[in-house]
């Protein structure tokens, strides 16, 4: 009797794993399935054109079968790391471009869109694929573009005689002298996500020793050791220490920083342009919108610029439809783009070929500095591999925390990556 | 085929999805995790004899100033020291106190063992906002009864000589209850009858504690001991919320620093050698725990 049942006991084991083996090849007709993975969370700022354009695009694709999920940005890059690790990437992933996604590439991870992008070269010019492209071959679909905007309180800045952003580096001093005598704090900045406080030094830095010897410092062409480099990093810790960042920021994620900012606690927030968005649907919020002031005009000047395209979606090489994704990514791309722009959370990749008169007054302002722009340098912890990110982010930590000066910034670089 | 050969057979095919199970799931990760920790490779690398490095990225991890792995090593020693000798007694204590039968006793265990229960990432949540410098609830009560001066908050989580400490209390605190009813059922499991002869030889209540419910729970306190040191060694989500290792590293513990290696610098075999020395130093320390308990005996 035992043996019976131990017999059907097992027979029915075998039966449900063969079960939940067992596969079935698609039959003509059905539908194509694709997924996406992404950082579209509820509370990102480009959240509602993902849902605008995907819903457009799945509708003019009906014999596509979408599946789409958004996680927060920084367990983001972990999920997507391992799902690489695993080989198991969804279809369509987004990615930064740069080292982010060179990564990827270098380990034949992502498939090459370079027969796809040929229906698609007249609206999406081939300078905004720079930042994806790996031995000529590109590998990336740019959705939108954003630079380091600074974001201004005009109230609080009317309330110190300031009637318009401080253009010159002297005026945003005085600006931030006369802000801290009236008991405002200019900035704030997020000390617990690493990437926030390289948007006030790169620009600093930038504006001190001029973009492309800031690009060959990030490219490893150039050595960090050079004295306008501590000279900028000083002068952010001093500003630290004169008391212009709110020294709780040390404590918050940018997602508190930038509330407090809406909330009217900061004069200033320099942060990504992405941000158009959220600040212009804020009702009762004054803001205006510049680029950082230049340090040094005998090295720098205006229109030299952090940022460029990075944010982009690519195909991964394990997709089972990889030819039908990468059509639909480049589609998805161009709609992505399209309502970005419109609703201001970032300045498009693809040509404008649609009319765009409910544009927000901060976007157009950003595209008037992008109009101008001379050079951009791409985001350090972007630019560079994810290891040199990492040790290039302690030490733009320490600094924030005032624990090393410029020199020790300069000499650890300079030591841990050259 | 004899009889024993027969039931050996049918043992072992009966236990083989559980072995299958346990080997994939532990056994496995482990051997892996050794062998990438001998490798310099991302997490998109294959093990070659290339990479192949032998005992470097031990010897890096630590004698390196940047990767922190010592710092966190003492971080969680020290979160292993609070558990275990603030913790834990504090767990006895309400352990014995409730174990006595007082008024309330379901009421009060319910209440204890609440924080075990609640995601830790609302307990995250709820100890970020009691830390906020702006409005906390911490700050606001230090301000309302002049410890600190209105305008001029404590930094609690973003201050490093201070951090550490703030982000050890939620841990501390949220695991009492779990300890305390592990004791507590060692406490209710002591025969009604040793009690009552103690009491009846004029025994107080501490001396009761002392030399008869203690002792006897012993074997619990084994466990909680060891679960305490290894949960410490381990700890990540309450960290990963609160501060995230930061500012500068001050709150790093092994694990944040685990992830940081494998997916934020792309170091798979760094990460995994932080993975394997975790694992050497949890049975370390429960080897170590089981010795001192039996010589104790």
């Amino acid at each position: 009797m035992k043996k019976i049942v131990a017999l059907v006991l097992a027979s029915v084991m075998a039966l449900s794993i063969a079960g939940c083996g067992s596969t079935s090849a698609p039959k003509a007709g059905d539908k194509v399935k694709i997924t996406m993975w992404c950082i579209a969370t509820e509370s990102d700022s480009n959240r509602p054109a993902y849902d605008k354009a995907i819903a457009e695009v799945t509708a003019a694709h009906p014999e596509i079968e979408f599946e789409w999920e958004a996680t927060e940005n920084e367990a983001y890059k972990t999920k997507i790391k391992a799902a690489a690790a695993a080989n198991e990437m969804p279809d369509i992933f987004f990615t930064w471009g740069g080292a982010f996604l060179g990564e990827f590439v270098k380990n034949g991870r992502v498939y090459c869109l370079d027969d796809a992008y040929k229906n698609f070269t007249k609206d999406l010019p081939e300078a905004m694929l720079g930042n994806t492209t790996y031995d000529g071959k590109h590998y990336g679909v740019p959705l939108t573009m954003n630079i380091v905007g600074l974001f201004a309180n005009m109230d609080h800045l009317n309330k110190v005689g300031y009637t318009e952003v401080p253009k010159t580096y002297d005026e945003l001093v005085d600006c931030c002298d006369k802000l801290v005598a009236a008991g405002i704090i200019p900035f704030g900045c997020s000390g617990k996500e690493g990437w926030c406080v390289t948007e006030y030094i790169e620009p600093l830095i930038e504006k001190q020793i001029g973009a492309a010897a800031l690009s060959d410092v990030f490219a490893k062409k150039a050595s960090w050791n050079n004295a306008d480099i501590t000279k900028a990093v000083n002068t952010f810790q001093e500003w630290i220490n004169k008391g212009y960042f709110d020294p709780s920021g040390i404590a918050l994620g940018n997602d508190e920083v930038k509330n407090n900012f809406m909330q009217g606690k900061y004069a200033f927030y320099q942060n990504g342009t992405w941000n158009c968005a959220d600040f212009a649907a804020t009702d009762g919020l004054n803001v205006q919108v510049t680029e950082f002031p230049v340090m040094d005009s005998s090295k720098a000047k205006l229109g030299q610029l952090i940022g460029g395209p990075s944010d982009t979606l690519a195909v991964a090489a394990s997709s089972k439809n990889a030819e039908v994704a990468a059509n639909f990514a480049f589609e998805l791309g161009k709609a992505i783009c399209h309502y970005s722009y419109l609703s201001g959370s970032g300045l498009p990749a693809w040509n404008v070929d649609y009319e765009t008169p409910d544009i927000n007054e901060l976007t157009k302002t950003v595209a008037g500095i992008c109009n101008k722009a001379d050079a951009y340098v791409l985001f350090g912890d972007t630019a560079m591999d994810a290891d040199t990110a990492q040790i290039y982010l302690d030490y733009i930590g320490k600094i924030y925390g005032g624990e090393i000066s410029g020199d020790d910034f300069v000499a650890g670089l300079t030591k841990d990556i050259g | 085929m004899n009889k024993k050969v027969k039931n050996g057979i049918n043992v072992f095919l009966f236990l083989l999805p559980a072995l299958a199970l346990f080997v994939g799931v532990l056994i496995a990760p482990i051997f892996m995790s050794t062998a990438y920790s001998f490798h310099d490779m991302g997490p998109l690398d294959k093990i070659s004899k290339d990479n192949f490095i032998g005992f470097k990225n031990y010897i890096e991890l630590f004698t390196s100033d940047s990767l922190n792995f010592p710092l966190a090593l003492k971080n969680s020693l020290l979160l292993a020291f609070f558990s275990v000798f603030i913790q834990l007694p504090l767990s006895l204590g309400l352990a014995l106190l409730l174990g006595k039968g007082i008024k309330g006793e379901r009421g009060f265990l319910s209440v204890f063992f609440m924080p075990v229960l609640i995601s830790t990432i609302i307990i995250g949540q709820l100890w970020l906002k009691i830390y906020n410098p702006d409005y906390g609830l911490l700050t606001r009560a230090l301000e309302a009864i002049g410890v600190i001066k209105e305008g001029s908050p404590i930094i609690w989580l973003g201050d490093k000589k201070i951090a550490l400490a703030a982000a050890f209390v939620p841990i501390l605190w949220q695991y009492v209850g779990y300890h305390m009813l592990l004791m507590y059922a060692g406490v209710k499991g002591v025969s009604p009858d040793l009690r009552e002869a103690a009491m009846l030889d004029g025994a107080t209540d501490s001396q009761i504690n002392r030399y008869i419910v203690i002792p006897c729970i012993k074997p619990i306190i084994k466990v909680s001991v060891i679960f305490a040191i290894t949960g410490s060694l381990k700890s990540y989500d309450l960290i990963k919320v609160l501060t995230d290792g930061g500012p500068n590293h001050a709150t790093e513990v092994p694990s944040t620093l685990m992830i940081n290696f494998l997916f934020a610098r792309n170091r798979f075999g760094l990460g995994s050698t932080v993975a394997v020395m975790l694992i050497i130093l949890c049975f370390f320390f429960a080897i170590v725990v089981n010795r001192v308990f039996r010589r104790e005996d």
